[in-house]
């Protein structure tokens, strides 16, 4: 009856128990599975991973889903990648080119040389040899295939030189901070040089890699077979013969053939999953505290289509009505008994990586927020909500439709701003058009229609890219330009020169410090309310060995570590 | 009868093009849009958006867009899907045989089950399995497939364990005609149960008609014996409309379960379908919604036909 209990309750055909706390609740979300290397690893057998999602390409230049990457992880690689610190690591260069090794230098114009080697004798799955000219190609391909999903970096390259079959030489057209992760996929020149358009070849489900896997069979919308790839540079790795990512419908569904031990690992969990598996002797959470902060928006202009920039939201246009939501929002509260414990309460949009900014927001006080209103001339009238000067404090309340947890966490603000004297009213809209992220696509966030809105967003390795389009004054989006970020309509003259200034050096202290700055001026314009840092959570059963976080990169990131007990 | 099918064929051509514009028009209006997808990724830029939009050709004015789909759907290509980049023709090749395996299936099962026991039920109207089977039938009828399948899961796969609880076949197997079978299983109880109920109380109305009929009395003076009294005049007159209903379904054979699919992650047409419509990719929208309204039309035609054929009292004119 239990295990009816609990299928149903995660179907949705029941509200899952939230009222009674989860073990563990409010300690440390750090990842509570790491390696345990008790038992030396063996070689061979097969792992099935379920996944509730499938992918629509593995070609990593074209997709724009989570579930790629978990594939691809085992397949495709890049010259270096990020350990969970945030560090750069080497993958087929010999070394991270930095200042330091003089790997990377800055000429007298101001631009930026890397220069790469690779490790010798690398193959592609395929036994063709990995040349310096792969490198120079995948740059040409994602510039030239007008379908790629993004082209981060590529766009800072000025030209690639070539000294030697190991060697490529990149010439930046700036002082490109990122350029570590630059080619983090490198696709193969000999394969696809002769395709007319890649996205019309075998390549989008098959992708030649150099990774420890090679793919073997995708079977739409049921599973994707990766072998070992037998010419894998490391010949003591992968341990592992196979693995079968399988689709599953619907996460529940992955979680009980992992109980089953039909599965011997499945991505991506719910906090509210969480304690049926930490129940399990035989299974075993991964939680890593991921760079994702859920947050609540506040427009700072008038809710309207296209509004101006420099008007004045009649309610959230008063500082101390916007600090007041923040004293009466529980983080906390709302993470123990909706998140199960396991998310910490936000702070900023840079959470993590070295210029993660961590001074917490003041912390949940009803009490100073019915007294700041107070002080601030916003009266109690007979209904229990609170106006001034004939504006009534009401205000809309958005996300994204359909998720549980956020129209839960939206139940508990409305009655908690309701205490302090603030109508907040629900008007939630499908994530395609709340996230669509463009005025023709009606987001709100783009046209300024809204008041408060709650979504959650991942920055980049490189804080620059998530700082300067969403916190310059010069990037609120307006119907001539509709491409910035900056969405609480936030303007700070002082913030706007750190934002510059943090732009235009490669000094990573002086860096931190002025998106510190940033980060602090915008918590004390209380323009947005940092709701909680999410973990990526995923599970495996306990003979499955090996697995390790990564706050940058999905669980599957060391695949080649796995191994079966035998 | 020649001359009747070709000239509902060429009224069919202005139905399907209004539906086909329709359909555009509806997909277009909705919010959001295929690009959507692409914003959670912090890297994504606007210049990125209307390079997408341009290869896309989501920037030309719609009649433009709408008459270049049409234009090459006609000869043949029918484009690619956004998501995966590939033709929308092989997308829906790859769905259809395991949608043609489940629905042919649910079609046979609820055939071999519909019709005798309808017959049954209206032989011994108002005994108690008549009751029985109208309350039964009722129950389903009135039940959510959705509801229904995630009990059956709930049951069989979770809790008694026999069952898998979901896909087509087990991953690491070789092709086992067994573990197929029993992959099926589920998903066709789903589907059947409903369409079963819908069946017999159709066929029992009609028989219960029949069997007052005075050649029915006339068959029996003659002497004859029941089954075949039972089966060639009573029958044989009763499931003619019975055969209007089964030609109507005959759209679903191809377009699939889109509930019951989704639930036993079954990878047909139905998920197909309805991937597409979560990320708009408005090619494979587009096939399906073509493919599914023509047999939508040719259905009708056949039942039309089929109707006539076997009642020689109708006549077309």
């Amino acid at each position: 009856m239990r295990r009816l209990a609990i299928a149903l309750a995660a179907f949705g055909l029941v509200i899952a128990a939230c009222g009674q706390p989860a073990p563990g609740a409010g300690t440390s979300a750090a990842p509570s599975a790491t390696v345990a290397a008790t038992a030396s690893p063996t070689r061979g057998g097969t792992a099935i991973v379920a996944i509730w999602q499938f992918p629509a390409t593995l070609a990593a230049h074209y997709a724009n889903q989570t579930v790629t990457d978990i594939v691809d992880n085992g397949v495709i690689e890049g010259l270096a990648e990020t350990n969970t610190n945030g560090d750069y690591i080497p993958t087929l260069a010999k070394s991270v080119p930095t200042l330091a090794n003089g790997g990377a230098k800055v000429t007298s114009d101001g631009k930026l040389d890397v220069t790469w080697e690779l490790k010798p004798g690398i193959k592609w799955s395929d036994g063709t040899p990995l040349t310096s000219a792969d490198i120079k190609y995948t740059w040409e391909i994602w510039m030239k295939d007008p379908k790629v999903n993004n082209r981060t970096g590529f766009t800072e390259i000025a030209s690639i030189d070539l000294p030697n079959e190991t060697t490529a030489v990149v010439h930046y057209k700036s002082t490109y901070a990122a350029y570590p992760l630059n080619f983090s996929s490198l696709m193969p020149k000999k394969l696809l040089e002769n395709e007319a358009d890649i996205s019309k070849t075998d390549y989008v489900r098959r992708p030649l890699g150099t990774g420890p896997f090679k793919i073997t069979e995708f079977k739409t919308d049921e599973s994707i077979t990766l072998e070992r790839n037998t010419n894998y540079r490391d010949p003591n790795r992968p341990y592992l013969d196979k693995i079968i990512f399988k689709s599953v419908p619907s996460s529940q569904v992955g979680l009980a053939q992992l109980k089953a031990g039909e599965v011997h690992a499945m991505w991506n969990l719910t906090e509210a999953q969480t304690p049926e598996v930490e129940k399990e002797t035989s299974l075993s959470l991964l939680v890593v505290q991921g760079p994702t902060v859920e947050r609540i928006e506040l427009n700072t202009a008038q809710n309207k289509e296209y509004t101006d920039p420099n008007s004045v939201h009649p309610v959230l246009g008063d500082i101390e009505m916007r600090k007041a939501l923040l004293y009466a929002t529980p983080k906390q509260q709302i993470i123990d008994k909706l998140l199960f414990g396991k998310a910490k309460p936000g702070s900023s949009p840079v959470s993590q990586g070295w210029a993660a900014y961590k001074e917490p927001q003041e912390g949940y006080d009803p009490a100073k927020a019915n007294a700041v209103l107070d002080k601030a001339g916003w009266v109690k009238g007979s209904d229990g909500i609170r106006s001034k000067g004939g504006v009534r404090a009401s205000l809309t309340y958005a996300t994204t439709t359909g998720d549980q947890l956020r129209e839960r966490v939206q139940q508990v603000l409305v009655e908690e701003w309701k205490a302090i004297g603030v109508e907040v009213k629900i008007q939630n809209q499908p994530s395609s058009v709340v996230l669509s992220g463009s005025c023709t696509g009606k987001d709100p966030r783009k046209l300024g229609t809204f008041d408060l809105l709650m979504y959650a967003s991942t920055p980049s390795i490189d804080p620059h890219s998530t700082i300067l389009p969403r916190y310059h004054s010069k990037q609120i989006p307006t119907q001539a330009d509709c491409s910035g970020q900056n969405y609480t309509r936030f303007k700070d003259p002082e913030a706007d020169k750190a934002i510059e200034e943090a732009g235009g050096t490669l000094d990573i202290e002086k860096r931190k410090a002025a998106y510190a700055k940033v980060m602090k001026a915008l918590n004390d314009a209380y323009v947005i309310i940092w709701m909680y840092d999410r973990a990526n959570i995923d599970a495996r059963v306990t003979g499955l060995q090996g697995l390790e976080g990564n706050v940058w990169r999905r669980f599957t990131w060391n695949i080649q570590d796995w191994w079966l007990k035998k | 009868m020649g001359r009747y099918i070709l000239r509902r064929l060429l009224q069919a051509l202005p139905l399907l093009f209004a539906i086909s514009v329709a359909s555009f028009a509806i997909l277009k209006a909705t919010p959001g849009g295929p690009l959507a997808a692409y914003e959670g990724n912090p890297d994504f830029t606007e210049q990125d958006r209307l390079r997408l939009e341009h290869a896309f050709g989501l920037d030309r004015p719609l009649p433009i867009q709408y008459i270049s789909w049409l234009g090459s759907f006609l000869t043949g290509d029918w484009g690619y899907g956004f998501a995966s980049h590939q033709p929308v023709l092989l997308l829906i090749g790859e769905r259809l045989p395991n949608t043609l395996t489940l629905m042919a299936t649910v079609f046979v099962v609820v055939l071999l089950l519909a019709i005798p026991i309808g017959v049954t039920t209206a032989l011994r109207q108002y005994s108690v399995f008549d009751h029985v089977v109208t309350g039964t039938t009722f129950t389903f009828l009135s039940t959510p497939t959705f509801w229904l399948g995630l009990l059956l899961i709930i049951i069989f796969g979770l809790q008694l364990r026999w069952l898998p609880l979901g896909g087509i076949q087990t991953p690491v197997a070789a092709f086992d005609l067994g573990d197929r079978l029993r992959h099926l299983i589920l998903p066709v109880a789903t589907i059947s149960l409903v369409q079963v109920g819908s069946h017999v109380r159709f066929l029992r109305a009609s028989m219960l008609e029949t069997i007052g009929q005075d050649y029915m009395r006339t068959a029996r003076a003659k002497g004859l014996a029941e089954r075949v009294v039972v089966l060639r005049h009573a029958l044989k007159n009763a499931a003619i409309p019975l055969v209007t209903v089964v030609a109507l379904d005959i759209p679903e054979l191809f377009v699939g379960a889109l509930v019951t699919e989704q639930i036993f992650g079954w990878p047909g047409m139905g998920r197909l379908f309805l991937d597409a419509a979560f990320r708009s990719d408005y090619p494979v929208l587009q096939g399906i919604l073509a493919v599914s309204s023509t047999l939508i039309v040719l259905s009708n035609l056949i039942a039309d036909v089929a109707y006539g054929y076997l009642d020689p009292r109708i006549r077309y004119s």
